[in-house]
C-alpha cells in the first residue's frame, strides 16, 4: 500500500537543524506530494531509524507519557486491573487507550449501593424538609407570642405591685419610728424624774425605766378598757334609743 | 542607487543581529526580586521558618486551638454562638466591585450564565471546598458602581445585592451545591480526566432549605411565579424601574437555569465527557437513565 506523505514534514527536522544557527528564514518549499513505498523492509528500516532517533534515554512508560500515550499497554501491577485505573486511562487518552467506555458508568451493584447510601444520608424529600422547617418556624413563633402575652400581663400589673410594696415598706418604717419615739419619751421622763443626766446603764435608771414602762402599760390598758366601756355604753344607749323608738 | 545599497547593507546587518527574546531582555526597572532560598552553608539553614514547631513545619494549628489548653474562646462558660464553629459552612465573599472588575478585564464571559465554575476559572477567587467552603457569598461592596446585565448564580446574597443585579436588568439565583459537586466545579478538567460519569447534585441540608426555597432570596428551589412577584416588590422597595426581561435581546441567556440535580451548564448527570476525543457519551441503559433522573 502506498501512503501520501508531505515531504515537508518528513524533512522538517533535518531542515530545521540546518537552519538552526542561521537567522534567515528558510525558503518555503513546495507542498508537492510524493509516493513512498510501504514494504515490510521499508517499515523495518523506519522502525530502526525511529529507535535510533530516540535519544531521550527515557523508559518506555515515560517515553509514552511524554508523547501523550498510555504508559503501559500490559498491566504491570494489580492497580492496573482496577476499574478506576481503566476509567482514568479512558478519561486521559480517549479511545486510543483501548478501554471500553462502558466502564465509565457504575455497575448495577454500585448503583444499588449508592441508592442505599442516599436513602440513609438523605432520608427526606425536599417537600418533607420544607414542611418540617415551616413547622419549626411556626412553633418558634408561637413560643415567642406566648411569652410576649405573659410579659404584657405582668407589665400591666406592675404599677399595682409597686404601690403595694412601697406601702408595705412605708408602714414598717412608720412602726419602727413610733416604737423609737416611745422609747425616747420614756427615757426622757426617767431623766426628768432623777433631775440629772444619769448613765442609761445605771441600775437605778434601768429599774426606774422598767417601772415607768409598767405604768405606761397599765395606763394604756386602762385607756383601752375605758374606750371599750365607752363603746359598750354607746352601743347600749343606741339600743335603748332603738327600743324606745320601737315602743 | 546609494540608498538601495544602504538598505541592503542594513538589512544584512539586521539579519545577523540576535533576535529579541526572553533570554536577552532586562527586567523592568523596580521589578520585584525574591530572595533566593539557598541550600548552602549559611543561606540555607532554616529558610526563615524558625526553629522547631509549627513554624518550621508549616503545619499551623486551626484558629483558636491552643495545643490542648482550654482554648480562650471556650474559657468563658457560655458563648453559645461559638458552638460547632469548626463544622459550619463557610461562604468566602466576593464583592460586586470585584465581579465588575472581572467583567471589565474580560475574565468572565457575560454572554453566558455565570456560576461558581466561571468565577473560579477567572483565577482571582480563592476557593477550597475541602476547607468547608460551600460557595460564593456575593457582598454589596461597590454596589453603586455595578452596571452589567448578567445571569449569575451564587450561593449566598443579600437583598441589596439582589436589587443591584436586578436593577441592571440581570438575573440572580442562589443555589446550593454539595461538597462533591463543588470539587467538580472547581476543577472540571481533573474530574473529566478520571473518566467518571457526572454525578447528580444533592439536596440542601435542612438548616438552609428555607433559604434556597424562598423567593425573596431567589432560591433555586423557589416557585418562579413567586420570584417574579418578589422582583417587582423589591424594585418598588428600592425605587427603580424593573427592566423587562421578555423584550431583552439576551432573553434566552437570562432565562437559563440549572436543574436542581445538574452541576454544569449544558451537561446532564450521567454523561461522560472525554476531553481527549472531544466527545460526550450519554448512557442508554434504562436503569442508568432512571438512576440519573431520580
Amino acid at each position: 500500500m502506498n501512503i501520501c506523505v508531505r515531504t515537508k514534514f518528513i524533512r522538517s527536522s533535518l531542515v530545521s537543524s540546518l537552519h538552526r544557527l542561521s537567522t534567515t528564514v528558510p525558503e518555503i518549499e513546495q507542498n508537492d506530494q510524493v509516493l513512498i513505498d510501504d514494504t515490510e523492509e521499508f517499515q523495518a528500516r523506519e522502525a530502526e531509524v525511529k529507535k535510533k532517533r530516540n535519544k531521550s534515554r527515557l523508559s518506555a512508560a515515560h517515553f509514552n507519557l511524554v508523547n501523550d500515550r498510555r504508559p503501559y499497554e500490559e498491566p504491570h501491577c494489580l492497580a492496573h486491573l482496577t476499574v478506576k485505573y481503566n476509567r482514568k486511562m479512558y478519561g486521559k487518552y480517549g479511545v486510543a487507550s483501548g478501554v471500553n467506555p462502558s466502564l465509565c458508568w457504575p455497575s448495577r451493584k454500585e448503583i444499588e449501593e449508592k441508592k442505599e447510601y442516599e436513602a440513609v444520608a438523605f432520608p427526606y424529600t425536599i417537600r418533607q424538609v420544607m414542611d418540617a422547617a415551616a413547622e419549626k418556624r411556626r412553633e418558634e413563633q408561637l413560643r415567642i407570642e406566648q411569652r410576649d402575652i405573659e410579659v404584657a400581663t405582668k407589665v400591666a400589673k406592675l404599677e399595682q405591685w409597686k404601690k403595694e410594696l412601697n406601702d408595705k415598706v412605708a408602714k414598717k418604717a412608720a412602726e419602727v419610728q413610733a416604737a423609737k419615739q416611745k422609747k425616747e419619751r420614756l427615757v426622757e421622763e426617767v431623766r426628768r424624774h432623777f433631775g440629772f443626766t444619769l448613765d442609761p446603764r445605771d441600775e437605778r435608771f434601768i429599774e426606774m425605766l422598767a417601772k415607768r414602762e409598767k405604768e405606761q402599760k397599765k395606763l394604756e390598758k386602762q385607756a383601752k378598757m375605758e374606750a371599750k366601756e365607752k363603746m359598750m355604753i354607746a352601743k347600749l344607749q343606741q339600743k335603748n334609743v332603738e327600743l324606745s323608738e320601737k315602743s | 542607487m546609494g540608498s538601495r545599497q544602504i538598505t541592503e547593507k542594513s538589512l544584512v546587518m539586521l539579519r545577523s543581529l540576535p533576535r529579541l527574546s526572553l533570554a536577552n531582555i532586562r527586567d523592568n526597572p523596580g521589578s520585584k526580586h525574591y530572595p533566593k532560598r539557598g541550600r548552602g552553608q549559611h543561606s540555607g539553614d532554616k529558610h526563615g521558618a524558625g526553629n522547631k514547631g509549627s513554624g518550621q513545619r508549616q503545619n499551623y494549628m486551626r484558629l483558636g486551638y491552643e495545643t490542648g489548653n482550654n482554648p480562650f474562646y471556650l474559657r468563658m462558660p457560655h458563648e453559645p454562638y461559638y458552638r460547632g464553629h469548626h463544622h459550619r459552612r463557610e461562604y468566602p465573599p466576593i464583592s460586586l466591585l470585584e465581579i465588575q472588575k472581572l467583567i471589565d478585564t474580560n475574565r468572565i464571559d457575560i454572554t453566558k450564565p455565570i456560576d461558581i465554575a466561571s468565577i473560579v476559572k477567572s483565577g482571582l477567587y480563592r476557593f477550597f471546598p475541602d476547607q468547608k467552603h460551600f460557595g460564593i457569598n456575593l457582598t454589596d461592596e461597590g454596589v453603586d458602581l455595578f452596571a452589567t446585565k448578567i445571569n449569575i448564580e451564587v450561593q449566598w446574597a443579600s437583598e441589596l445585592v439582589i436589587a443591584a443585579i436586578e436593577k441592571n436588568g440581570g438575573v440572580i439565583t442562589t443555589a446550593y451545591y454539595d461538597p462533591h459537586s463543588l470539587f467538580l466545579l472547581k476543577n472540571p478538567k481533573k474530574f473529566f480526566e478520571t473518566g467518571q460519569a457526572i454525578p447528580r447534585r444533592m439536596i440542601p441540608p435542612p438548616d438552609v432549605i428555607e433559604y434556597y426555597t424562598s423567593a425573596e432570596k431567589r432560591g433555586y428551589l423557589a416557585d418562579p411565579e413567586k420570584i417574579s412577584q418578589e422582583r417587582l416588590r423589591l424594585s418598588q422597595k428600592y425605587g427603580y424601574e424593573l427592566p423587562k426581561l421578555e423584550t431583552d435581546q439576551y432573553f434566552n441567556m437570562l432565562c437559563e437555569r440549572k436543574d436542581p440535580r445538574q452541576i454544569f451548564y449544558g451537561l446532564e448527570p450521567g454523561w461522560v465527557v472525554n476531553l481527549k476525543d472531544k466527545c460526550i457519551l450519554k448512557p442508554r441503559d434504562e436503569e442508568l437513565l432512571q438512576f440519573y433522573a431520580s
